[in-house]
């Protein structure tokens, strides 16, 4: 499952942690893989598990496109991990299977009704770590026609974190269960 | 990790053992995910260091000339 095996949930006993797993759990992402493997450090699970949650359920950016760039990003990383995990929030919000390749892999595609705002995101998630020389001042006077400043830094924060926990999660060949 | 992933594999974790506890190997690992991607994410901001090496508050067009892609303190330390 895992090259770092996950702890058995009954050994997870911070009351924190396990209401930020459930949250997790609720959510879809994560499941209680990830929260199970990083509790063997205990004093980084907690704050880990918060920016996950935090950076992609909440905020003033769509949780769908969010949960699209989150996908596009595990995928880049060949995480199959992060990869195979879904938002039940995004499903309920109507977000389907079909939405997320089309995000993921044709965005600029004119037929496939992507807003300029949405492509210029996804368009900020692929480039981030394909060619970030192209994340230029340009690309950013590109990205305020749409976004605030806050909402940029948002993503940009989001992208980070969730890209870089990929990478981590690939590192360990951890796969979901089920 | 970010170089080459696939190099990180059960033989990689074996030699990791010898060394860390699994606690340490996942705070690391955690540690070198986070910085991967902030550190991408920081350098397309194009911000540098408030201050400079000596402690001066220096302006950021300055300071990209002291920490930027060819920082002069480096310059200056090699040509000694």
């Amino acid at each position: 499952m895992s090259y770092i095996a996950p702890l058995p949930p009954d050994a997870i006993t911070d009351p924190e942690l396990r209401a930020l797993i459930a949250e997790g759990e609720a959510l879809g992402v994560p499941d209680d893989l990830f929260p199970r493997i990083v509790a063997r450090a205990p004093e980084q699970a907690v704050p880990l598990m918060r920016a996950l949650l935090m950076s992609h359920a909440r905020g003033n950016v769509d949780h769908k496109l969010k949960e699209i760039m989150r996908i596009l990003l595990a995928r880049f990383a060949n995480d199959k991990y992060f990869a195979s995990l879904r938002s039940r929030k995004a499903r309920a919000m109507g977000l389907t299977e079909t939405r997320i390749d089309e995000g993921c892999f044709a965005y600029e595609d004119a037929g496939k009704g992507f807003s300029e705002a949405e492509k210029c995101a996804l368009r900020y998630a692929d480039l981030m770590f394909l060619d970030a020389n192209q994340v230029d001042k340009a690309f950013y006077d590109e990205m305020k026609k749409y976004w605030s400043e806050a909402q940029i830094m948002e993503l940009g924060a989001f992208i980070a974190f969730h890209y870089g926990m990929a990478m981590f999660m690939r590192s360990l060949g951890a796969q979901a269960v089920g | 990790m970010a170089v080459d992933p696939d190099a990180v594999d059960a033989a990689f974790f074996d030699e990791l053992r010898r060394h860390y506890s699994e606690a340490e190997i996942v705070e690391l690992g955690a540690f070198i995910g986070f910085n991967l991607g902030y550190h991408t994410f920081f350098g397309t901001l194009k911000f540098y260091p408030l201050f400079s090496p000596d402690g001066r508050l220096v302006s950021q067009v300055e300071s990209e000339k002291l920490y930027g892609a060819a920082p002069a303190s480096l310059k200056s330390e090699a040509a000694e």
